[in-house]
């Protein structure tokens, strides 16, 4: 039993040690979603939105495809 | 976008362009932001209400609707006036709630009384004036739909003397 205790110690330990060295990058977008309202035809208009790190490794984006 | 890579807790700018085009009525657009986090992919969202006819729009009218601040000679154009009239039979306050940043202030009456027409000014920064540029403003009005208008800005800067300069230098 003493033994099985240890083995679970040891094995969650060595989990806890490895899992910040492999973290994931993780996207956080505060907001996602703009409403333009009325706007006229045959115009430009533009919305800046900011996208976050907030994973424990660094994010990489690799396209931004229209939709 | 400024950035491609991000550390853990930095952050960067992503602008989405649209482009009214002849679309018509309701138009919602989800960009999709493809990263290293893996799938699902995350999207953004911008939703309009494109209007065919803008001089006809509800509770307020905006003349000119589209802010056109080029300039073509060597004569400064650093600002241009708009009017925005309420058309209803309220009162209407007004909030800016999105502008670029640095290229221009924009001065915006508080209230409009119903049936009355105030004036809004925009006026390039010293730094914007040799600058082309596309952008918006938008304005969100305290009437029950809480109505956005969303006013395009636009300025060509173009001189003769510089035209001339590139044509000859080819």
């Amino acid at each position: 039993m003493k033994k099985t205790i240890l083995t679970l110690g040891l094995v969650l330990g060595l989990i806890m040690l490895i899992v910040p060295v492999y973290g994931a990058p993780r996207l956080t977008i505060p907001e996602a979603e703009f409403n333009f309202g009325y706007v006229p035809q045959n115009a430009k208009i533009s919305h800046v939105f900011w996208l976050k790190s907030t994973g424990d490794d660094s994010l990489r984006i690799l396209s931004v495809k229209p939709g | 976008m400024e950035k491609k890579e991000l550390a853990v807790g930095d952050s960067t700018r992503l602008e989405v362009i649209f482009s009214t085009r002849r679309y018509n009525n309701r138009v919602i657009k989800r960009p999709r932001i493809e990263t290293n986090e893996g799938p699902p992919n995350k999207h953004v969202q911008i939703t309009s209400q494109v209007v065919r006819r803008p001089d006809s729009t509800y509770p307020v009218i905006i003349k000119p609707y589209k802010l056109d601040i080029s300039q073509f000679g060597e004569k400064v154009r650093d600002e241009i006036k708009f009017n925005i009239t309420n058309v209803s039979d309220s009162n209407l306050n007004l909030t800016l709630i999105d502008m670029p940043e640095g290229l221009f202030e924009l001065k915006l009456p508080k209230t409009i009384e119903a049936g009355k027409t105030a004036q809004g000014v925009l006026k390039l920064h010293q730094e914007s004036i040799e600058m082309s540029f596309e952008k918006s403003i938008t304005i969100e009005l305290d009437d029950e739909q809480a109505s956005r208008f969303t006013i395009p800005v636009k300025r060509t800067r173009r001189t003769v003397g510089k035209t001339t300069a590139q044509k000859s230098g080819h």
